[in-house]
């Protein structure tokens, strides 16, 4: 298990890094953790010409307040998001969904920008992006430009991002009042990719009805998926058990054909899209009022 | 062998286990990490198909990569080592590389030796194979059709055994019974998986004719005469290193293929060669799967709940070869009928090749599931008849004053307290309160289960059970020795040298804590070292947890041979005789006389420098060596009606789980886990229990996680640890660990083996416990490992059948 060759390269800033991506072409790859592509690598799965290193730029790695809400650099580490106190404040959803990626040696390498550009469908990152309402930043030798998360991630392993571009921040606007959130997952092992997960928002009206509910899943389809329709049928209700039912029932109603594996068939992972919907937005909801009172 | 408990100063001492710094700091070499000057590296290239014709391979791109200093297909290969060392009668041969066709997916197709493994790894991408894929047979049902595939065309079928053992009037004891308990019952297909893989470097020197081998094979005095055939060269020009193993499980006997194929690369180059598996190369062709079976059992049962016999027929897929022949059911044999006092055993056996890696022996080799069949039809009587699981097990036990006690085949069972054990693990775990959770939690809709298994862990194998399943006059080894060296140095020092490697356990914290037993020092003050074969005594090495038993037999006796001649030279040198000294602390004396003494560096001093001296009848230097043979076994009856003695060291244990099911998920989480186990005098109750810990852990792995999946084209589903999981840290509960010590009449104080108890009583205890938490819902547990989804499954059809009753 030992990868083919290829050329590396340890830039020091990003324009160094985009820079470097023009000249070596199509077949470079960027590597910020290497959580997903090192073993791709020593499987010989992946055969990039060349490996351009992100972990020298030291620019990357940031986490700042920014209009309630946050932006991070796209190398901050997962076991960075666990414990930073910034994002316990103002984006639990996302501390507590960090927690669930690999094991706490590979979360000190792994990183949030990694995850979200190689948009792996049973991660949980991307799944807590689309909850979040994030948008990205991807640069290139030709400047910048925005996208949101809705729109960036297009496919299994394939996002919006173009030859070139380096996704470099990740923004995510504040809650709204009374908003509490919550991940669960469920998988064989702790630390092993979900067979299915959930991250929910709740965010409460004045008078204790569901004002919006978010709602993503990870691992039940080609791409991290928010559950418009259960969102829907959210909307004005009271948070209680029927509520949960129901929008439980809309996930798995709209659910396609979700993978099936030695590890979990698409039945049950249907299954437990909607066991997870119930729980998660009932501890979400708990944790909404838990925020006002 | 006669002092009792309280006389004795260190064994039974809660003592660190003196490897761990050595491994904790790094300073011991693995094979990984071992290099000699001039060292090529291997790599192989894998079948992608499970059965398939190989036509024709073009290797010359690969050849012609600067780096790469020998490819060797096969027929190549062929030509200077021959076939993989079988212990089975059948005609079935394995190549180390497979020779004109591949029978498994990860079959060894091509090696390449390079200067380093990444330019072989690259060389591997250079070979091009012209196949003919063939029909694969992925399972046995299918693979015993008439027509199937055949796996070795020259047996023409794929059963490559069958065969009903009955031992006693078991047909008549059914006909008596008032009840029998039928199940069919699935064991699945697990692996080793240790953490370190295989590995060899093999250097041969062709001016000599001789080939070093340093490598993490077990057994280095078996494997110096048994790879000889293979390696062509004769084995006392061969020299087996003992090197530091990151754990074997049973799966690192002989390493056949791997020293094969370092050997055959070393032969052609004249360079030493690494062959290091890495995980995909482990996990597709170790060699060590574990059993696959299916059984229809059947247990005879009386109204009072007596089981008189049992009745089993398995159906087991060995995977393509077959080179520890049925091992790992003739092994199970040992201790068929559990801790119960069943009479008669009819046991039928067919085993059936496929087209997967092999079957050989895994920690437990057959009787780990011998138990949980067991164990099985002892709840399903307990649930038939209406009687307390605990209460079921109490009638049938053997008895402590029944021992010796021979069992159906003619196993002999040495001592027990097995109503002692159970005593015991019930004062540890508050049965009633756990009842009473029980019910509390079914009233809030939730589910605990309490599980209990009482099951045998048979230890110190005997080499018979490689091949009494053949009809007289079919023979072959019976002694399975092992042997030590203690030497006292000029200056007083205590060495003791094995000749089988460290393989993972405490193998240098048992021999120090006896030899200290038996000089009366320090176990702290003991060196442990290992010496190569070319240097060794005859020692058989691990395997079937012998090796605490066979080692404190090879101290005790070893130490006899020291003593005699300290207390020689002793008795010269204090003109005394010796009858009158004692040895105390280090100190021979003069009993009643302490200021008349000399010490071990006195008397080591004058037995190697000071030969004028001597007793004249004395040669210089001072030490004791001593072959241990089996303590106790005979050979197999002509009529195979009675197997002999082979496996009589019989531990026990009693395991009882509390667990949570959550129905919805399918989720299991452990409330409370106590296990007592008796294993005879225990040496160091710490090393015993981190094996009884660990061998639940993989117990556990089993009940839940493991399994090794093949597609229905036979690609290994389950190659990396991704796919084949192992439990971690978070899936494996705080286990209560408890002693009973009812010694063995047969072995040096009175030890019995307790290496593999754990794996073996954890798999019927776990399904046990998960069975009664489902007990609401009438699910009747007949597979593992019981994987969440399959819960959520069973649960979801027992509703839909009692929303079918109720409307």
């Amino acid at each position: 298990m030992k990868p083919a060759r290829f050329r590396y390269f340890a830039p020091h800033t990003i324009a160094e890094a985009t820079q470097l991506l023009d000249e070596q072409g199509e077949e470079a790859r960027l590597l910020a953790g290497g959580q997903s592509l090192l073993p791709l690598l020593n499987l010989r799965l992946a055969r990039p010409s060349a490996l351009i290193d992100l972990n020298e730029i030291q620019s990357l790695a940031f986490i700042h307040p920014q209009n309630g809400g946050l932006v991070l650099g796209a190398l901050t580490r997962d076991a960075t998001l666990e414990r930073d106190p910034l994002v316990a404040a103002r984006q639990p959803l996302l501390a507590e969904a960090a927690h669930y990626v690999g094991h706490p040696a590979i979360r000190h390498r792994s990183t949030l920008g990694g995850s979200l550009a190689h948009a792996d469908p049973a991660a949980e990152l991307p799944a807590v992006m689309l909850a979040l309402e994030a948008t990205f930043t991807l640069q290139s030798s030709n400047g910048n430009r925005t996208i949101a998360a809705a729109a960036f991630f297009t496919g299994p392993f394939q996002t919006a991002l173009q030859h070139g571009e380096v996704l470099t921040e990740i923004h995510l606007p504040g809650l709204p009042p009374r908003s509490g959130s919550a991940f669960l997952e469920f998988a064989r092992r702790e630390g092993d990719y979900a067979l299915a997960g959930v991250a929910a928002v709740i965010s409460l009206a004045e008078d204790g009805t569901i004002a919006q509910a978010r709602l993503a899943l990870c691992s039940v389809d080609p791409t991290p998926l928010r559950a418009a329709a259960a969102e829907t049928v959210l909307r004005g209700r009271h948070p209680d058990n029927v509520a949960w039912q129901a929008a439980a029932e809309a996930v798995v109603s709209d659910l396609k054909e979700p993978p099936s594996d030695i590890h979990g068939s698409a039945d049950y992972r249907r299954h437990l899209a909607g066991v997870l919907t119930r729980r998660a937005l009932a501890l979400a909801a708990q944790r909404a009022e838990r925020s006002h009172s | 062998m006669t002092t009792t408990v309280s006389e004795r100063a260190w064994i039974g001492k809660d003592l660190k286990r003196r490897e761990d710094p050595a491994l904790l700091m790094g300073t011991v070499t693995y094979i990984n990490d071992f290099k000699v000057a001039g060292m090529l590296h291997a790599a192989v290239l894998r079948s992608p198909y499970a059965h398939a014709r190989i036509r024709a391979i073009d290797t010359s791109a690969a050849r012609a990569l600067p780096g790469v200093q020998a490819v060797l297909t096969g027929k190549e290969a062929a030509e200077v080592i021959g076939p993989v060392p079988a212990f089975c009668a059948e005609p079935v041969v394995e190549q180390a590389i497979a020779v004109e066709k591949v029978r498994y997916a990860g079959e060894a197709v091509v090696a390449v030796a390079a200067e380093s493994r990444a330019i072989a790894e690259d060389a591997l991408d250079l070979i091009e194979i012209d196949w003919e894929p063939l029909p694969a047979v992925t399972d046995a049902l299918s693979a015993m059709q008439p027509g199937a595939p055949l796996v070795h065309e020259n047996l023409g079928t794929n059963v490559v055994y069958d065969h009903v053992f009955t031992f006693g009037d078991v047909d008549g004891d059914f006909a008596q019974a008032d009840h029998v308990i039928r199940r069919r019952l699935r064991w699945p297909r697990a692996t080793a998986a240790p953490l370190e893989p295989n590995g060899a470097v093999c250097a041969y020197d062709p001016a000599r004719g001789t080939m070093e081998i340093w490598s993490n094979t077990n057994m280095l005095n078996s494997a110096s005469w048994v790879m000889s055939s293979m390696l062509k060269i004769p084995p006392h020009k061969l020299n087996f290193y003992p090197m530091y193993t990151g754990g074997s499980f049973g799966s690192k006997h002989f390493l056949a293929k791997v020293i094969g194929i370092a050997g055959a690369l070393s032969k052609v180059t004249g360079r030493p060669v690494k062959f290091m598996e890495d995980r995909l190369d482990n996990l597709m062709a170790n060699d060590s799967q574990g059993p696959e079976r299916i059984y229809d059992a059947e247990l005879a049962v009386t109204n009072d709940g007596k089981f008189l016999s049992l009745r089993l027929q398995t159906i087991d897929d060995y995977g393509a070869y077959f080179i520890f022949a049925i091992t790992g059911n003739t092994n199970m044999m040992a201790q068929i009928t559990g801790p119960y006092t069943i009479r008669s055993v009819a046991t039928g056996i067919k085993a059936v090749l496929t087209n997967k890696n092999q079957q050989t022996v895994f920690r437990g080799a057959g009787s780990d599931v011998g138990n949980w069949v067991l164990e099985r039809l002892v709840d399903a009587a307990a649930e038939q008849l209406g009687i307390d699981r605990v209460e079921i097990r109490r009638r049938n036990f053997i008895q402590p004053d029944q021992f010796p006690y021979k069992i159906p085949t003619g196993n002999v069972y040495d001592s027990g307290n097995y109503p002692g054990v159970l005593d015991l693990a019930l004062a540890h775990f508050d049965l009633d309160a756990w009842r009473q959770e029980q019910a509390r939690a079914r009233q809030e809709g939730r589910y605990l289960g309490i599980g209990l298994a009482t099951a045998q862990q048979r230890s110190t194998y005997s080499s018979t059970e490689f091949w009494f399943h053949n009809p007289a006059p079919a023979t072959g080894l019976n002694s399975t020795p092992e042997s030590v060296r203690i030497s006292v140095g000029p200056t007083g020092g205590v060495t003791v040298t094995m000749f089988s490697p460290f393989w993972g356990n405490s193998p240098e914290t048992v021999v120090a804590q006896v030899v200290a037993e038996e000089l009366d020092i320090d176990p702290r003050d003991v060196n442990v070292t290992y010496d190569s074969t070319a240097h060794a005594l005859p020692s058989a090495g691990p395997g079937g947890s012998r090796m605490t038993v066979m080692l404190a037999g090879a101290v005790h006796g070893a130490a006899a041979r020291l003593k005699e001649k300290i207390f020689k030279i002793a008795a010269h040198m204090l003109e005394a005789s010796v009858s009158d000294l004692e040895l105390v602390g280090g100190q021979v004396r003069v009993k009643g006389v302490p200021s008349s003494s000399v010490s071990l560096a006195d008397i080591g001093m004058r037995a190697y420098w000071f030969k004028l001296d001597l007793p004249p009848e004395l040669e210089s230097g001072l030490e004791g060596t001593f072959t241990y043979d089996h303590p106790y076994t005979t050979k197999p009856h002509d009529d195979r009606k009675d197997l002999g003695v082979f496996y009589p060291i019989m531990g026990h244990a009693a395991h009882l789980v509390a667990v949570e099911v959550d129905i919805e998920t399918g989720a299991v989480l452990f409330k409370k886990y106590v296990a007592v186990h008796d294993v005879g005098t225990v040496l160091n109750p710490r090393s015993l229990q981190g094996q009884i810990r660990g061998g639940i852990a993989q117990g556990i792995g089993l009940a839940l996680l493991e399994e090794v999946r093949y597609g229905a084209d036979g690609q290994n589903l389950t190659s990396t640890f991704v796919d084949y999981l192992l439990p971690s840290a978070s899936d494996v509960p705080s286990i209560e660990v408890y002693h009973q010590e009812t010694p063995s009449p047969f072995t040096a104080y009175g030890v019995k083996g307790g290496g593999e108890g754990g794996r073996m009583v954890a798999p019927p205890a776990v399904t046990s416990a998960i069975e009664d938490a489902l007990r609401p819902f009438g699910i009747s547990i007949a597979e593992m490992p019981i994987t969440p989804e399959k819960i959520v499954r069973w649960v979801k059809e027992a509703q839909s059948r009692h929303s079918r009753q109720t409307h």
